[in-house]
Formats: C-alpha cells, sequence, structure tokens
C-alpha cells in the first residue's frame, strides 16, 4: 500500500542524508550539504503529505497500517520487529516533524553560513529529523524508546554544537543527564509490561491493559509520565530547557519548541489507552502541565535574554498540551501542538533574524527600536505573539481556548482550578509576550542599535526570509483548520486514535474564548502600559523569579553536591590507593624484582664461574641420587 | 693390570679438577686463571686415559689428544687477549673488568 | 720358576706402586702449587712439573703416544709460550688470600670441596662395578700405529674437526695480535696530528664539494 511505502521513505529519506553528510566528508561543499539535509527532509514531508492523502481514501475504521520490516529483537518468548505504524496519529505527526522540519532546515543555511563546521550541523539536522521520525512512527515501544534515545542524542548534539564554548557543552550535559532520568522512569515502565503482558507491541499492550491490577497500571502510567515529563521540559525535570538555547537558533527552533519537546504530549496521547484506566496519574499530569504554565509564565516576565523568554514561554505552552492531554482533550492537545509549532518556530527564527542582525547579541535590554529598522521581523514576529497569546484570527486562539473549555467541561472542583490557572496563564502570556515585542521593536532605536546594525545588509539574506514567511502564513492561516461551532477537521481525524474523554458544549467553548481572549489582552495592556508607553515604572523582579524558583539551587544540592562528594571520595579512597596503588604496585614489584636480578650480573668472571661450579656440584648430587 | 686400579688414577684425577676449580674460583690474575683451567683440563685428560685403560679402547686417548689440541687453542686466545688487555693498559684484575655489569 | 715369575710380578707390582704414589704425590703438589704461588712464573714451573707428572701416570696407563704428545705439545710448545708472555708481562705478582674470607671465597670453596666429595663418592659407589676389572690389552695399545689407525679410520671426524680447531685459533691469535698493533698505531698517531692553523689574511682552504 502506497502510505506504508511512502511512510518508510519518509522515515530513511533523512538518514540517508545523515550518513551521506558523514561519508562525504570535506568532500561535499557546504552549501550542498545544507541542501542535501534540506532536499532530504523535505522530501520526507512529500511522503509524509503522499501518506496522508492515501490514508484520506481509506475508511476512518480503517485507517491503522502496521508494516514489519524484519525481525529486530527475539529474546525467548519476546519478539519485537522493526516495524513502523501508519495510523493518523503518526501521520500528523509526520506532517508536523517534517513540515517545518524542512523550513528549519533550509533557514539553518543562512544562519550557520559561515561557520567551521556547517556539514556537522546539517548531518545532526537531519539524524535529529530521522530520530523524531523513528519516534512517532515507531510501531511498538521498542523503536519508540529507541526513537525517544535517538532525539536525546541529537539534542546533546546540537545543543553542545559550539563545543569550545563551556557553557554550550555544560548546557549539553545537563540536558542529556535530566532525560536520561526520564528514560529510566520510561525503561522502567516498559520492563513492567514486558513482565506483565510479555510484549511491547501497542494493539497488544492495549488489549491486556485491561488484565493488568491498578497498582501495575499506576506504576506503569508513572513511569511514562517521568519520562514526558523530562522530555517536555515540564515542571520538576524543567531546568535544561532554558540551558539549551546555548545552541545555535535553528535547534532550538527545531528541537525545543516544534518537535522534540512535544514528544512527551505524542507519548500521552499514543498511550492514553493505559492512563484512561489510571485516571490519578493522568490527572497528575494535568495538574503538572497547569504549574507548569503558570510558572514558566511568572519567571519569563524576568527574563532578559530574549531567547530564554521564548523557551520559557514554550515551557508554558507545553504546559497547555500536558494539561489538554491530561484532562483527555487530546485532539485539542495536538491541535495546541501544531499551531505552537508553527508560531514558535516562527517566534524563534525571528529572533534568529534579530540576532543574526545585531551580530549575535541576546540581551533585550540593549535592544530597542528595531520596529523601523526591521520591519518584515517586526511583522513576523508580531503575528507570531499575537497567535501566542491567542487573539482571533491567529491560529493560537482556536487551539488555545479548547483546552481551557476542556477544563470547564470537566466539571469538578479540580476541573476549575485547572480553568482559573489556564486563564492566569493566558494573562501571563499576554504580559510577557508583549513586554518582549515592546522592548526589541519598540520605542527608539538605542544606542547598541545603532552602532551594531547595518543597513546595508537588510533583514536577512533570501533564505532566511523565506521560511520565516512561510511560518507566519501558517500562524496566521493554521488555526483556521478547527472551528469550534464550525468544523473539526482535527478532532474528526484523530478521533480513532484518541477518542476524547471530555467534550465541551457550545456555550462553555464561548465562555473560555471570551475570558481567555480578555486575560490575553489584559496581560497586553498590562504590558503596553509599562513598556510601551512608558506611565509607570518596570516593577523590580522578584528575587524568586530570578532564580527560576531554585530550582536549580534545589537540585545542585540535593543530587550535584552528594553526587560530586561521593565522586571525590572514590577518587581519594579507591581510585588513588586500590586503581593506581595496584597498578604501581604492580610495576613497583617488577622493577624490585629486576633490580633484585639485576644483582646477578656483577660483571665478574669469578661469580659466574662461582655459579657454574655451584650448579656443577648440585647436578652432580643428583645424578648420583638417580643413578 | 700392574699397579694401582684405574679408581686410583680417578682419584688423582679428581684432586687434581677440584685444586684447579678452586684457582680458577679464587684467584685474580687472568694468567693464573688460564694456568688453573690448564690443570683442570689436565685432570680431565687423565681420567680420560685411566678410562681408556680400563674399557681397552682407544677411544680415550684420540679424545685426550683432541682436547690437548683445544687447550693449545684456547690458550692462544687466552693469552692474545691477556697481552691485549696489558697494551691498552688494563690492570690485570678480573675484579676490575666489570663492564658488563648490569 | 713360577714364584720367579710371581716375584718378579710383585716385584714389579711394588715397583709400579712407589712409582705411581711419587708421580701422583707431585701432580697433586704442583697442582696446589700452581694455585698457591702469587708469582705466575712460579706458578708456570709449577704447572710444567704438573705436566711432566701426567706424563709418568700416563706411561703407566700404556698410553705411550698420548705421554709423549703431552710432553712434547704441552710442556714443550704451550707452556713455553705461556712463560713467554709472562716474561713479556712482567710477572706481577697478586696476592691470592689478600682481603680474608668473603662470601664470593666461602662459596667458592665450598663448591670446589662437594666437587671432590661428590666425584670421589661416584668413583667409590662404581668401585665394585665394572672400574674393578680392567680390560686386557696387547702390547699395541697405546703405541703411535695404533693411535694413528683410530685417527684415521674410526675416529676420522674428530681428526679433522681438531684440524680446523688449531687453524682457527692461528689465524685468532694472528688476528689479536695485529689488532692489537694496528690500534696502538692508531692511538699513537691522534696524538701529534694537528690542522695547521690559517693565517689571518690568508684565505680559508676552500674543500671543494664532493660530486
Amino acid at each position: 500500500m502506497t502510505e506504508i511505502t511512502t511512510a518508510w521513505i519518509c522515515l530513511f529519506l533523512p538518514l540517508a542524508a545523515t550518513v551521506a553528510i558523514a561519508l562525504a566528508g570535506n568532500a561535499l561543499g557546504r552549501r550542498a550539504a545544507g541542501l542535501l539535509a534540506t532536499g532530504a527532509v523535505a522530501c520526507s514531508f512529500v511522503a509524509a503529505a503522499v501518506s496522508f492523502v492515501s490514508l484520506l481514501g481509506h475508511n476512518p475504521s480503517s485507517r491503522s497500517h502496521v508494516s514489519t520490516a524484519w525481525s529486530w529483537l527475539t529474546a525467548g518468548s519476546l519478539h519485537f520487529g522493526l516495524s513502523i505504524l501508519v495510523d493518523p496519529l503518526s501521520v500528523f505527526m509526520m506532517l508536523v516533524v517534517s513540515g517545518v522540519g524542512a523550513l528549519i532546515v533550509g533557514y539553518s543555511i543562512g544562519y550557520m553560513h559561515g561557520d567551521d563546521e556547517e556539514r556537522r550541523y546539517f548531518a545532526y539536522m537531519a539524524f535529529f529529523v530521522f530520530s523524531m521520525l523513528l519516534l512517532v512512527q515507531g510501531g511498538n515501544l521498542v523503536l519508540l524508546l529507541a526513537g525517544w534515545g535517538l532525539v536525546g542524542l541529537s539534542s546533546y548534539l546540537l545543543i553542545g554544537f559550539w563545543h569550545e564554548r563551556p557553557s554550550a557543552v555544560a548546557a549539553a550535559k545537563k540536558a542529556f543527564v535530566m532525560n536520561a532520568f526520564g528514560d529510566a522512569t520510561f525503561a522502567l515502565a516498559l520492563f513492567l509490561l514486558i513482565a506483565k503482558t510479555g510484549t511491547l507491541d501497542y494493539q497488544a499492550v492495549f488489549t491486556s491493559a485491561g488484565g493488568l491490577s491498578t497498582a501495575v497500571l499506576a506504576l506503569v502510567s508513572l513511569g511514562l509520565l517521568g519520562g514526558a515529563v523530562a522530555k517536555s521540559a515540564q515542571l520538576p525535570l524543567h531546568t535544561w530547557l532554558p540551558d539549551a538555547m546555548e545552541g545555535p537558533t535553528p535547534v532550538s527552533a527545531l528541537i525545543h519548541a516544534a518537535t522534540m519537546v512535544t514528544a512527551g504530549v505524542y507519548l500521552i496521547v499514543r498511550m492514553s489507552p493505559i492512563f484512561e484506566l489510571s485516571p490519578h496519574v493522568q490527572d497528575t499530569a494535568a495538574a503538572l502541565g497547569a504549574f507548569t504554565l503558570v510558572a514558566a509564565g511568572l519567571i519569563a516576565l524576568v527574563q532578559t535574554d530574549i531567547k530564554r523568554v521564548i523557551a520559557y514561554s514554550t515551557m508554558s505552552q507545553i504546559g497547555y498540551m500536558f494539561l489538554g492531554a491530561g484532562l483527555g482533550a487530546y485532539a485539542s492537545g495536538l491541535f495546541h501542538l501544531l499551531t505552537h509549532a508553527f508560531f514558535k518556530a516562527l517566534l524563534f527564527l525571528a529572533a534568529g533574524l534579530v540576532i543574526h542582525a545585531l551580530a549575535g547579541e541576546q540581551d533585550i535590554r540593549k535592544m530597542g527600536g528595531l520596529r523601523r529598522l526591521m520591519p518584515k521581523t517586526y511583522a513576523c514576529f508580531l503575528v507570531g505573539s499575537l497567535s501566542l497569546v491567542g487573539i482571533p484570527p491567529f491560529s493560537g486562539f482556536f487551539s488555545k481556548d479548547p483546552i481551557v473549555a476542556a477544563a470547564s467541561a470537566r466539571g469538578d472542583a479540580f476541573g476549575w482550578m485547572m480553568y482559573v490557572l489556564a486563564l492566569a496563564g493566558a494573562g501571563l502570556t499576554g504580559a510577557y509576550t508583549f513586554r518582549l515585542v515592546f522592548r526589541v521593536f519598540g520605542g527608539e532605536p538605542s544606542g547598541f542599535v545603532r552602532e551594531t546594525f547595518d543597513a546595508r545588509h537588510g533583514e536577512g539574506p533570501l533564505v532566511m526570509l523565506v521560511p520565516v514567511a512561510a511560518l507566519a502564513l501558517l500562524a496566521t492561516a493554521g488555526g483556521w483548520l478547527q472551528v469550534p461551532g464550525g468544523w473539526s477537521a482535527v478532532s474528526d481525524w484523530l478521533r480513532p486514535v484518541a477518542a476524547p474523554l471530555v467534550e465541551a458544549t457550545t456555550s462553555q467553548e464561548a465562555l473560555a474564548s471570551a475570558l481567555s481572549v480578555a486575560a490575553g489582552v489584559a496581560g497586553v495592556a498590562v504590558a503596553w502600559w509599562i513598556y510601551s508607553a512608558r506611565r509607570a515604572p518596570a516593577p523590580e523582579p522578584w528575587p524568586e523569579l530570578e532564580h527560576k524558583l531554585y530550582f536549580d539551587e534545589l537540585y545542585d544540592a540535593v543530587f550535584y553536591r552528594p553526587a560530586a562528594t561521593a565522586a571525590r571520595l572514590l577518587l581519594a579512597l579507591v581510585e588513588g590507593p586500590l586503581v593506581g596503588g595496584s597498578i604501581e604496585g604492580l610495576s613497583g614489584g617488577v622493577r624490585r624484582l629486576a633490580a633484585l636480578t639485576r644483582r646477578l650480573q656483577t660483571g665478574l668472571v669469578r661469580t659466574y664461574a662461582l655459579a657454574l661450579a655451584a650448579s656443577l656440584a648440585v647436578l652432580a648430587v643428583v645424578f648420583i641420587a638417580v643413578r | 693390570m700392574r699397579g694401582p686400579d684405574v679408581v686410583w688414577y680417578l682419584g688423582v684425577a679428581a684432586v687434581m679438577f677440584s685444586t684447579g676449580a678452586l684457582g680458577v674460583l679464587l684467584r685474580r690474575s687472568p694468567l693464573i686463571v688460564l694456568l688453573s683451567l690448564e690443570l683442570m683440563l689436565n685432570a680431565a685428560n687423565l681420567a680420560l686415559i685411566a678410562f681408556s685403560r680400563g674399557h681397552g679402547g682407544g677411544a680415550g686417548q684420540i679424545f685426550a689428544l683432541s682436547v690437548m689440541a683445544v687447550a693449545a687453542s684456547e690458550v692462544v686466545v687466552g693469552l692474545g687477549l691477556i697481552v691485549a688487555m696489558a697494551r691498552r693498559k688494563l690492570a690485570l684484575d678480573v675484579d676490575k673488568l666489570t663492564s658488563l655489569r648490569g | 720358576m713360577t714364584s720367579h715369575l710371581v716375584l718378579a710380578a710383585s716385584a714389579g707390582d711394588a715397583l709400579t706402586w712407589v712409582v705411581w704414589f711419587a708421580a701422583a704425590l707431585a701432580c697433586v703438589a704442583s697442582g696446589v702449587a700452581v694455585v698457591s704461588f702469587s708469582n705466575p712464573f712460579y706458578s708456570a714451573l709449577a704447572l710444567i712439573g704438573n705436566l711432566a707428572s701426567l706424563a709418568v701416570l700416563y706411561l703407566l696407563l700404556s698410553a705411550e703416544f698420548v705421554a709423549a704428545a703431552q710432553v712434547l705439545v704441552y710442556a714443550g710448545a704451550v707452556m713455553v709460550m705461556f712463560l713467554f708472555v709472562i716474561a713479556y708481562l712482567g710477572g706481577r705478582a697478586d696476592a691470592p688470600w689478600a682481603g680474608g674470607p668473603s662470601l664470593n671465597r666461602v662459596a667458592a670453596v665450598a663448591a670446589g670441596g662437594a666437587i671432590l666429595v661428590e666425584v670421589l663418592v661416584a668413583v667409590g659407589l662404581d668401585a665394585g662395578g665394572g672400574l674393578s676389572h680392567p680390560a686386557h690389552v696387547g702390547a699395541s695399545f697405546g703405541s703411535p700405529a695404533d693411535i694413528g689407525r683410530l685417527f684415521l679410520t674410526d675416529h676420522l671426524l674428530a681428526f679433522e674437526i681438531t684440524s680446523v680447531v688449531l687453524l682457527v685459533a692461528a689465524v685468532g691469535g694472528v688476528v689479536l695480535g695485529s689488532h692489537a698493533r694496528r690500534l696502538q698505531a692508531e692511538a699513537e698517531e691522534a696524538v701529534p696530528a694537528r690542522q695547521p692553523v690559517p693565517a689571518r689574511d690568508e684565505p680559508p682552504v676552500e674543500v671543494p664539494a664532493a660530486r
């Protein structure tokens, strides 16, 4: 069937590009490497689109196909195949990953132009796209875990891309270690599943999940949730995301906004049958999402690095997606994932244009007045910001509000608490987003901008402007895929895979939309009051927010210090005396033995003759005795 | 056979041999060492001749003649070495010749 | 008649014993003398005495040719060479027992004594066996004709190899001697040779590059 063939092509094209770039080495030109990577991801998108169209031709109830290439791992009674799953959810994710990925990789051709190691960058980017596709297309949990780990690896490689910078290396390590914690809980959940059900194929697991005890189900879902929380940078495993901004801006756009960090949401939706059997864990997911939503919004208010503001914003919006998935509004969560990919990538890429034009400066306190100097960038950034805040008719409006409505549709106290938190988050979103817009683009050009900005270079090369424009278009128009009260293309598409647990009524939807738009506008107004109209001075930032709610300090004290002390102790007590000492002892012993033996070489003929005579005497005794 | 048995000759040979061995081990002058070495070789010769008489075959005497020839060659080389040492003004003392010391 | 023969035999026997004792004593004494004298000249002379007494013992063992060869070759040629060298070197004296007993000395005496004891024991143990019945030998035993025949038939290889060894030793001796002479000549040349220092006004001597 076509959709399966094209799905395989979609999966392996980026891998082929990575291998080609890696093997060609310096024989491949830098531009050529970039074009190869972009072309591969773009062809992947075309293949995904063909899969999508082909699936449309099928009956909605028969849109799930598993295709196994060969048997990957056989151990006793366990059997895992190298299989991919082509169903509405995976095709949806494939389109997002390859589509937005192609735009961002194309943008990187301009952004990374002139870097010494461009080829390595494009190889890594293509590898990341392959890993993410493996994650979403994996036909069983083992391949999902494999893709999970590989995206973690790609993230590490790309965050630490400029490896001469110690801060980048530290950030990469931090990201990897925190994700490893999530990977561990994920793996433990899988071990439990293997022990209890003996299989890791989706369908088999879901059918046998009904027979498992509540405790096992809770543990499995908790393990899966742990992995999702780490990968999606939700509280409490969120501290790696702001540091990950050390990587190049396109990396932040692709990995830490559009795709990798949304893998947690994908996991919850994909494993929704398991989560639905442990409602408490699902509620925990929703609660974590809601708290992250508010906390990240608060912290974003005091950030001074343009990329960090957008990073905390990402954290906050993924909180919305977690909230949606946790409440059971899977389609809404995924729709928000789609629109978020558009406008967040747009914001990052536009920020990249700003950073590029200001020769690498990222501190917003030094910026100002870029509105007139970079009008196209300003327009795109504004589109993204309006979409983020959720102002109609931009896409964020259509995707965010159904989640808020779902909280009210739940009806119980928990639902109302989520409702209030989501609305507060909308207000905060408006505030920090437009604080950023007014600081960077509003007012008069600052001294720094006047010195650094060079009007001759324009806003950037065409290869960077075109993807930004495309994303701006998508951010504007993408929301119209699903209009509450009108049509619901996304929900219908995803219904066979993830039927929603709650459905809001039209009036609840309307009320939620009105309230969240009002909250967003209120936030924008506050930002305008302080930063644009300058009617009131900016308040002093709270130290708790400046220290990002002291999470870093907490983890440092609880995890890092003991580990470092233990390592130092082991070095002093074990490594030195035992390991080094044993080798030292061995070599010293050999040396001493050699010194002893050396004393036999006196150089005196008489000693040697004495040795001869003595041995002769001994041998004579032997011969006499033996006779 | 008239006179003492072969055993007695072997006894004399043994005493001569150990005397020569002591000379090799205890003396410092290389000339004396060579002379002691000759003593040991002659003791061996005596033993060979005694055995040859004991068994009645001439092989022992042939062997003894060959030993004599070899001893002569060895003395030539040894004395050549000693003369070379003296020419280079090295001390003729085996305890001082330790350049092969490890 | 037989009593005469027996008397003559016993008298001959006694005479043999006496000669044997004298020669054996001379052997051992001269051996000890070789090892004990501090003057190498005296040691060499003692060795000559040792060789002579050995020749007597060989004669008692009916090995006439070997006895003659011993006196002619060993005492006559090899020891003369020894004496030449000792004379050339000046016969430096060397105190054998200076320094008192050391580990080396004690160990050497122990080893030598052990070897002696062991050989005596070995010989003594076999006394009851194959050594107590010496074979009867004919008149030609030990004669030059006998030796010659053996050399050229049964032991031809030994004969040839021995001659090669002698050749090698002769060549080696010449090489050692000439090498030493050449080295000494070079040592004498190196001392007075020196490059003549060119005067300041003269241009330095140009050495044409070898092509």
